[in-house]
């Protein structure tokens, strides 16, 4: 795996250590210490996945998720401080994909960065169609579509509405979904989902706030509808 | 605390013992005034209706009679002189005239059978020649009959004046009385009132500043207006709670000073201690490159750096916790899945006893995560390789989480167990590990989910934790499981966040 990540970090210690663990996973690892800094090494790299500090000088690390957002699907990884769950909300809010607690261990960190760059690899039947209410799914060519006009969705929208599409009717826990698409075994966040859906019906619900396509099943998880 | 209310004293207050007091008084004295007045105008009516009467009676005995009748009376030469008629028209006097035969004369008919009714000390009165009286009634009025002579003698006359005015007269007197009494407690009323506000007026509003004081309005005073006993007590009262709100003003600016430190230490420790995990975790995997010496301070390294992790992040909650930065978001939670995987994550070696069927209650399962997660790192730190058993069960309103060991357990007394909820509590200072923070930071936890945590010596020694958590009812089906936490706002479900 040759993947090129940007790290956006301001701690020197913090951002040295990271970029050699990194590295010492495969990784080939660009440096940024700042937000500024690290929107312009983003625009010049295009990396494979960002990995953002929320407390950066500058610009903080909310701000830069937004700027990526608006101009690129590429996963991004908050590095944020353990228990300011309102951060975690909100950079979820702002685009970011997952999030890693600090402190963190670096086999960790590397498990999270490799299961958000697995996003968007595909999965089986990459040839297949999909449909969804009014909205047409080709999950080779990773594009989705309404009414003909291509809607841009991050990887891990993209992945988390395949997943749900493909079995119309079906209800997926929180759980699962946060297996299936975040990889993780347990003790996730079910924020990811709860975030990641939002986002995703604000993109493809033609009414956000009562969806069709992606209905709440209330103490269980969610399911496609349509 | 609400400021008592009248009713709430025992026994009367001030105001209705200063009222019926004054309205004993004066209804005493209305009663004693009323009584005299009206004796003094019913005795000097009568006097002057006998005096009148009297006169009558002695020149109608004396002239009137024996210048109509000169040549004695009977009764038939009576009927004809027309002297009883004059008598009626001349004052509304009513005549018997008794010839001694058992038939007398009478000028009216309902004065028929009085003469029988008349006091029988009348008749010698009469016979000696002199002019009696007497009070009686006729058809239900009063009335006075005066007897006598004519001066010739003859037939006994008996005059009945007709009493009834002096009886109207007193009934008006009496109810003039009475009206003029109740006027009279009224306005007592109404003037005991007005002086026990006066009096009490300072007393009720050093009573609202004492409540709102106690209510944590440290600045309420009471107004001192007046120059007298009151004024002085309110002076002193407010130099009182001058001094309290000082006092406690400084004590909880310090407080908050040492809760900020706290805090900014924790955050000031985070970023180098992040360093620190993410190279300790890296050393971790090389530690068997290194030369024998070297690879045991690794190794103690990385546990210390585990140990110091834990202690500031328990810091950190805890500093949250005071700064009343946390919030609850709560879910509907299998607590028998959510149980089974904590166990299989922090302590695997626990057994395990869930009920047949599943439990699933309303709360939030972060929270829960780190209260049993404590509770097992607390039973392996504390009761090492001994039995643990985590159990679930569910009673009306309430299900319990159980966490037993099979380890040395707290001390003898209810005391130990309380105290180990204490920050930086220790059942052993000599043992290592833990921050001593988590079953403080537990606790804060169960009560924040509305929930209770508590300690127990198992009989068969060891450490039982009991963490109870209400059973709520599930919200009506759609999105937004929302409950607001101490100062959290709620957050709901996202609908639909905007693009940005």
């Amino acid at each position: 795996m040759d993947a090129r990540i940007l790290l956006v970090e301001d701690d020197p210690s913090i951002r040295e250590i990271t970029a050699l663990g990194l590295r010492g996973a495969g990784f080939s690892v660009a440096t940024a210490a700042d937000g500024p800094e690290g929107l312009a090494r983003f625009r010049a790299d295009r990396p494979d996945l960002v990995l953002l500090d929320v407390m950066l000088p500058g610009l903080d690390g909310l701000e830069v998720a937004r700027e990526i957002r608006r101009e690129s699907t590429v996963p991004i990884v908050m590095l944020t401080a353990r228990g300011d769950t309102l951060d975690i909300v909100v950079g979820l809010e702002a685009g970011a994909d997952d999030y890693v607690r600090k402190p963190f261990e670096l086999p960790e960190l590397v498990a999270r960065v490799r299961a958000a760059l697995r996003r968007g690899r595909g999965g089986p039947g990459d040839a297949e169609h999909l449909r969804l209410g009014p909205l047409v799914i080709d999950a080779g060519a990773r594009t989705v579509a309404r009414d003909g006009a291509v809607i841009p969705l991050t990887r891990t929208e993209f992945d988390l509405l395949v997943e749900l599409a493909r079995r119309p009717g079906q209800v997926f826990t929180r759980e699962v979904l946060l297996e299936r698409i975040w990889g993780y075994d347990f003790l996730g966040d079910s924020r990811l989902v709860d975030v990641a859906v939002g986002r995703l019906r604000a993109k493809v619900e033609s009414e956000p706030a009562s969806p069709t396509l992606i209905v709440t099943i209330r103490g269980v998880g969610y399911r496609a509808g349509g | 605390m609400a400021a008592t209310s009248p009713g709430e004293r025992h026994g009367l207050g001030i105001r209705a013992r200063l009222a019926i007091v004054v309205v004993v008084l004066v209804a005493l004295t209305a009663t004693v005034l009323g009584i005299g007045a009206s004796a003094f105008v019913d005795a000097s009516l009568r006097d002057r209706l006998r005096a009148d009467a009297l006169q009558q009676a002695d020149y109608d005995l004396g002239v009137l009679i024996p210048t109509a009748l000169p040549d004695g009376i009977d009764p038939t030469s009576l009927t004809a002189s027309g002297l009883l008629e004059t008598f009626r028209l001349r004052g509304d006097v009513k005549t018997i005239v008794d010839f001694g035969d058992g038939d007398p004369v009478v000028s009216s008919f309902d004065l028929v059978g009085l003469l029988a009714s008349l006091p029988p000390e009348l008749r010698p009165i009469v016979d000696r020649g002199e002019i009696g009286y007497a009070w009686t009634s006729v058809a239900g009025h009063s009335a006075l009959v005066l007897a006598g002579r004519p001066a010739a003698g003859g037939p006994a006359f008996f005059f009945v004046h007709d009493a009834s005015d002096i009886d109207r007269a007193l009934a008006q007197l009496r109810i003039a009385l009475l009206v003029g009494s109740l006027l009279l407690i009224g306005v007592a009323l109404a003037t005991a009132r007005a002086v026990a506000r006066g009096i009490l007026r300072p007393i009720d509003a050093a009573g609202r500043a004492a409540a709102r004081i106690a209510d944590g309005q440290l600045d309420a005073r009471v107004p001192t207006t007046s120059r007298d006993e009151f004024g002085t007590w309110a002076a002193e009262f407010n130099r009182m709670a001058d001094t309290l709100e000082a006092t406690i003003e400084r004590l909880r600016s310090a407080e908050s000073r040492n809760r900020r430190f706290v805090a900014d230490v924790a955050h000031e420790l985070r970023t180098p201690l992040t360093a620190l995990v993410a190279e300790a975790s890296l050393l971790r995997g090389e530690l068997g490159a290194l030369p024998p010496d070297a690879r045991r301070a690794g190794e103690l390294l990385v546990a210390d750096v585990a140990r110091l992790r834990s202690l500031v992040d328990d810091l950190m909650e805890v500093s949250r916790f005071d700064a009343n930065a946390e919030q609850v978001t709560t879910e509907p939670v299998d607590l028998g899945r959510r149980l089974g995987a904590l166990v299989a994550a922090r302590l695997p070696a626990a057994q395990l006893t869930l009920p047949d069927q599943p439990v699933v209650i309303e709360t939030d399962p972060r929270r829960l995560d780190r209260i049993v997660g404590n509770l097992l790192d607390n039973a392996r730190l504390h009761a090492p390789g001994a039995p643990v058993t985590v159990s679930l069960a569910q009673s009306s309103g309430a299900v319990t989480v159980t966490v037993a060991d099979r380890g040395p357990g707290a001390g003898p007394a209810d005391a130990d167990l309380e105290r180990l909820f204490e920050r930086f509590a220790k059942a052993d200072p000599a043992r290592p590990g833990g921050s001593g923070l988590g079953l403080a930071i537990a606790r804060e936890h169960a009560e924040l989910l509305g929930g209770s945590l508590r300690a127990a010596a198992d009989p068969g020694g060891g450490l039982r934790f009991e963490l109870r958590l209400p059973v709520t009812e599930s919200l009506p089906a759609g999105d937004g499981p929302v409950m607001g936490g101490r100062h959290g706002q709620p957050r709901s479900e996202p609908a639909g966040s905007p693009p940005r």
